[in-house]
């Protein structure tokens, strides 16, 4: 027995060579990371985030929230240097976008995670401890580290959003972690493991209107989300990665705002309602569609409908409720500084085979 | 071999679980509680003000938070984990830095408080674990501190001031819970030594509570103020006189620092230029414009401290200079009463159920005397008079009321020509006034130094010298007449670094820096500042700068080679600096005391 014991207690300590110290941990995920810049500054929307590099030529996994929308998306690599990036493809279904730096000297040899291989590990059970990484409250700017966090995994669950309870940019598995990072710039962030492997991409500050609560999520990287627009097929960050610029969106309009598919089609696709009082503009027009027939044109805003006057997003979805596919409505668009009326036949809406709860 | 098999299952079984729980952590955990009971008594819960603090003295002094005892008043009342009410005073106030220094009154005289060791917050690392003691929502009747742990998610963090107060420069960022009350409290490293006040967090749309986003104020930068606080003063803390910026924002580029603006100041006088670019600063490298002000952060107003810069050669390349540059204030100007600390930001308990103000008759207002630009006048006197008899216990000079006579071998100017020097103190006696004179290779320069209306030449007299005429007689005022030489002012100025005179710039300034207590004394429209060391040799003049004109280089003078004369400690070197280049090196040959 004695001996036994003694080489087994040596296997043991085995089972952890020469662990690294959570800071040099935290200083290899931070190369792995950087710090978007784009617009923002209107009170709750920061013009700042945080993503996670995924490829040695610059590919850059984030959120999909407002920040890759801007026209000047700039980012910060761990070193300090500062460099443009455009969106090369997004997936509102998974709120993930995927950004490339444009400076070809920069890229080709930088740090990165490979996500085909991370996606692969098993998902973490609840308990589990793991670090949060992210540019929250922009506190590192250049080269200095982004904030790092210690949590464990609370639970391994599935986020459904409600209507007037909050709303959630996406459904679908997420981990529940205590590190709280329900900050503003932490979306886009890294959620590791102890030993610092990617496991996850830190969701947006998200609140419960009913109980005042904020939720600290992120969404693991093995997660698969069936998607109204794809006929069934499943959508997974990996599959965003890897086919890059030929990645083939779900096309179902930004959960956040982006319009058409309520229970009418219209045809529009209305400008990301980032704040409860965005106004209806119409950003395109969709070809063959009612809208299209109706005459309306990018830039028009919607004023009026039948005669009620909708400021905001919410409030024309509200109004549109009201309404059966084949009814006739009367809507009023400013166009420049002028008043148009269109009459928009409404159609049903597309078929959305797996229904998402919303 | 069967048996063994199964033996070895069995103990897999048995093992695993323990496994799970990990021996290693488990003794981590065992060490963390043995911690939190050791530190736990020093750890101070400011009921006037609503916070908490630290002990860092066996005889009473505490840190907290300047935005908990600010405006509160001299007297205040804290709560220990023996269960006891204090009395306490401040000491000394940093409103820029966030920093108060009190001090306890023990409850028998010349007991003994437990107290925190300090740490060296420059070696804690992004990922170290740490741990917040303090007074979160007031939650302890009895003073028995919360424990949080957490950790260390940043380090050299830049927080902007609020309405010029509070910047929190090179801070340690935690996501150990720091809630309201928790402001003033220490953070520890896992070996239980002091790292920092932990006093500020962002906050945003919590109101208040636990971000995850807690900021605490380096206990390295508190120790560089800690001889100005200790001394009762309201420190100001430091700007350059330059405006740095970032290098233009080019698509690829790394950051530089690069000078873009410049004041009259001292770092102009040392030769800092336009476009230049900051590489080092105060033995920091230097990359970004929050980097600069994290190092610039950490120093009181008037240290000197050294800085490198790389500039564009004419014909081409590029010259790397270094520098010794004497810091200017921050603060525009001084300001009488305390503004009230702005409402958001800071961790502090809406409400205070000890009701917390002390009686008016407390014992804490002996130890208190209002001054305009002091926190606490009482404590500055204590510092000064005790600075002073040190020197005297050296040196006393006192009854030497008549002539003094130097005699010398005198290096000469940045060559070191040689020469001879006499320096006379000549006493006034009916009529004549006191006069200071100096024979330098022949030639003779006499002051008046109580004349009125002297011409501005006459006070820099020797020319090249900066004042040194006007500088010995500051001398003499505080050899033989101590603070009441000064009719202006005599107060202790804290604690800086002094430079001792070297025969070569050397690598880096910083290795060659001494600490030196300073006595600001003020005579004539003429400020002077002496340096003491006070090491194993006693209490020792090492230098003194007089400021004839604030937009004109000091005259510097260095004392050192000490020798006993007759029982008195007296310098047998004696360098004299001005606008960092030497005048002249006297090599006493002696001393001649009336």
């Amino acid at each position: 027995m004695g001996p036994e014991v003694t080489l087994l207690a040596a296997a043991l300590l085995l089972v952890s060579p020469a662990e690294e110290t959570l800071g040099e941990v935290a200083s290899k995920v931070n190369a792995r990371l950087v710090k978007i810049y784009g617009s923002g500054g209107v009170k709750g929307l920061p013009g700042y985030g945080t993503g996670i590099l995924v490829s040695p030529e610059g590919h850059i996994l984030t959120a999909a929230n407002h920040l890759p929308d801007s026209s000047d998306l700039r980012v910060h690599l761990a070193d300090g240097t500062r460099l443009s990036a455009k969106v090369v493809a997004s997936e509102p279904e998974l709120d993930a976008a995927l950004l490339k730096i444009e400076d070809k000297t920069a890229a080709g040899e930088l740090p990165h995670f490979d996500i085909a291989k991370a996606s692969k590990a098993p998902l973490l059970a609840p308990g589990t401890g793991v670090l949060a990484f992210s540019n929250q409250f922009q506190i590192a700017t250049r080269d200095e580290p982004v904030t790092v966090q210690r949590g464990v995994v609370a639970a391994l669950t599935t986020l459904q959003g409600r209507i007037g309870v909050f709303e959630a940019p996406y459904s679908g598995s997420v981990y529940v972690i205590d590190a709280i990072t329900n900050n503003p710039g932490a979306a886009g962030g890294a959620l590791t493991n102890r030993k610092g492997d990617l496991v996850g991409i830190i969701g947006r500050e998200l609140r419960n209107d009913q109980t005042q609560t904020w939720i600290n999520y992120a969404v693991p990287l093995g997660a698969t989300v069936a998607s109204r627009g794809t006929q069934g097929r499943m959508l997974s960050l990996a599959e965003l990665v890897e086919k890059k610029e030929k990645y083939r969106p779900s096309g179902r309009p930004d959960r956040a705002g982006r319009s058409g598919d309520w229970n009418v089609r219209a045809g529009w696709i209305l400008v990301p309602q980032v704040i409860d009082r965005t106004p209806p503009f119409i950003e395109e027009v969709e070809a063959n569609s009612p809208a299209s027939r109706a005459g309306a044109r990018p830039d028009d805003l919607i004023v009026y409908v039948d005669g009620t006057p909708v400021p905001t997003i919410a409030a024309l979805r509200d109004i549109l409720e009201k309404y059966r596919p084949g009814d006739k409505v009367q809507v009023e668009v400013r166009r420049q500084d002028r008043l148009q009326t269109l009459v928009v036949e409404l159609e049903p809406p597309p078929k959305s085979p797996a229904n998402p709860p919303r | 071999m069967a048996a063994g098999t199964r033996s070895l299952l069995v103990l897999m079984a048995a093992v695993l679980p323990i496994h799970a729980a990990d021996p290693a952590v488990d003794s981590e955990d065992r060490e963390r509680v043995k911690t939190v009971a050791r530190i736990s008594p020093a750890v101070v819960a400011v009921v006037t003000g609503g916070g908490s603090g630290v002990l860092i003295s066996e005889d009473g002094y505490a840190l907290t938070n300047y935005h908990v005892v600010g405006g509160q008043g001299p007297a205040l009342r804290c709560g220990l984990p023996d269960g006891n009410l204090y009395d306490a005073v401040v000491v000394g106030l940093d409103r820029i830095g966030d920093v108060a220094l009190i001090k306890l009154l023990p409850r028998e005289p010349g007991a003994k408080f437990p107290h925190a060791v300090m740490g060296d917050s420059d070696t804690v690392k992004v990922g170290d674990w740490s741990l917040a003691l303090g007074n979160p929502f007031l939650l302890a009747t009895d003073f028995t501190p919360t424990v949080t742990f957490g950790l260390v998610s940043g380090i050299h963090r830049y927080q902007y001031p609020e309405r010029g107060m509070f910047e929190y420069t090179d801070c340690i960022q935690s996501d150990t819970s720091i809630n309201p009350g928790n402001s003033g409290g220490p953070l520890f490293n896992t070996k239980g030594e002091l790292i920092g006040i932990n006093g500020r967090g962002s906050f945003d749309k919590r109101g208040r509570v636990n971000s995850g986003v807690g900021y605490a104020i380096s206990i390295n930068q508190i120790k560089n103020f800690l001889g100005h606080l200790r001394a009762g003063l309201q420190v100001d803390h430091a700007s350059l006189g330059a405006v740095v910026s970032s290098s233009p924002e080019e698509e690829g580029s790394r950051p530089r620092v690069l000078v873009s603006g410049l004041i009259s100041s001292d770092a102009e006088r040392r030769g800092l230029q336009l476009g230049d670019e900051l590489t080092r600063f105060a033995g920091r490298p230097v990359g970004t414009v929050n980097q600069f002000k994290n190092v610039l952060g950490l120093y009181p107003k008037g240290w000197r401290v050294p800085m490198t810069v790389r500039r564009e050669r004419e014909g081409g390349g590029t010259e790397t200079r270094q520098m010794l540059v004497r810091l200017m204030g921050y603060e525009r100007q001084e300001q009488g009463e305390a503004p009230k600390p702005p409402a958001q930001g800071r961790p502090k308990p809406p409400g205070n159920p000890e009701g917390g103000k002390p009686p008016a008759d407390s014992p804490a207002m002996k130890l208190f005397e209002a001054r305009p630009g002091f926190a606490n006048w009482h404590f500055n006197k204590m510092a000064r008079d005790r600075l002073l008899a040190g020197l005297t216990a050296k040196t006393d000079l006192s009854s030497s009321t008549g002539d003094w006579v130097v005699r010398a071998n005198a290096k000469l100017g940045e060559k070191g020509r040689d020469g001879t020097a006499v320096i006379r103190w000549a006493a006034g006696t009916g009529g004549v006034p006191d006069r200071v004179m100096a024979l330098i290779d022949g030639v003779d320069f006499t002051l008046e130094p109580l004349k009125t209306d002297l011409p501005a030449a006459a006070l820099r007299d020797p020319p090249g010298s900066g004042g040194m005429l006007t500088a010995l007689y500051h001398f003499r005022q505080l050899m033989l007449k101590g603070k009441s030489g000064f009719v202006g002012e005599s107060s202790h100025g804290g604690v800086e670094p002094y430079y001792p005179p070297l025969e070569k710039e050397p690598d880096d300034w910083f290795k060659s820096r001494v600490d030196a207590e300073i006595i600001r004394a003020s005579l004539g429209g003429v400020d002077t500042r002496f340096q003491f060391t006070t090491g194993q040799g006693g209490t020792r003049l090492a230098g003194m700068e007089s400021v004839l004109d604030k937009e004109e280089d000091p005259c510097e003078i260095h004392f050192d080679d000490y020798r006993e004369v007759g029982g008195k400690s007296l310098p047998f070197r004696i360098s004299v600096f001005h606008g960092g280049r030497p005048y002249c090196r006297l090599e006493v040959q002696s001393w001649d005391l009336k």
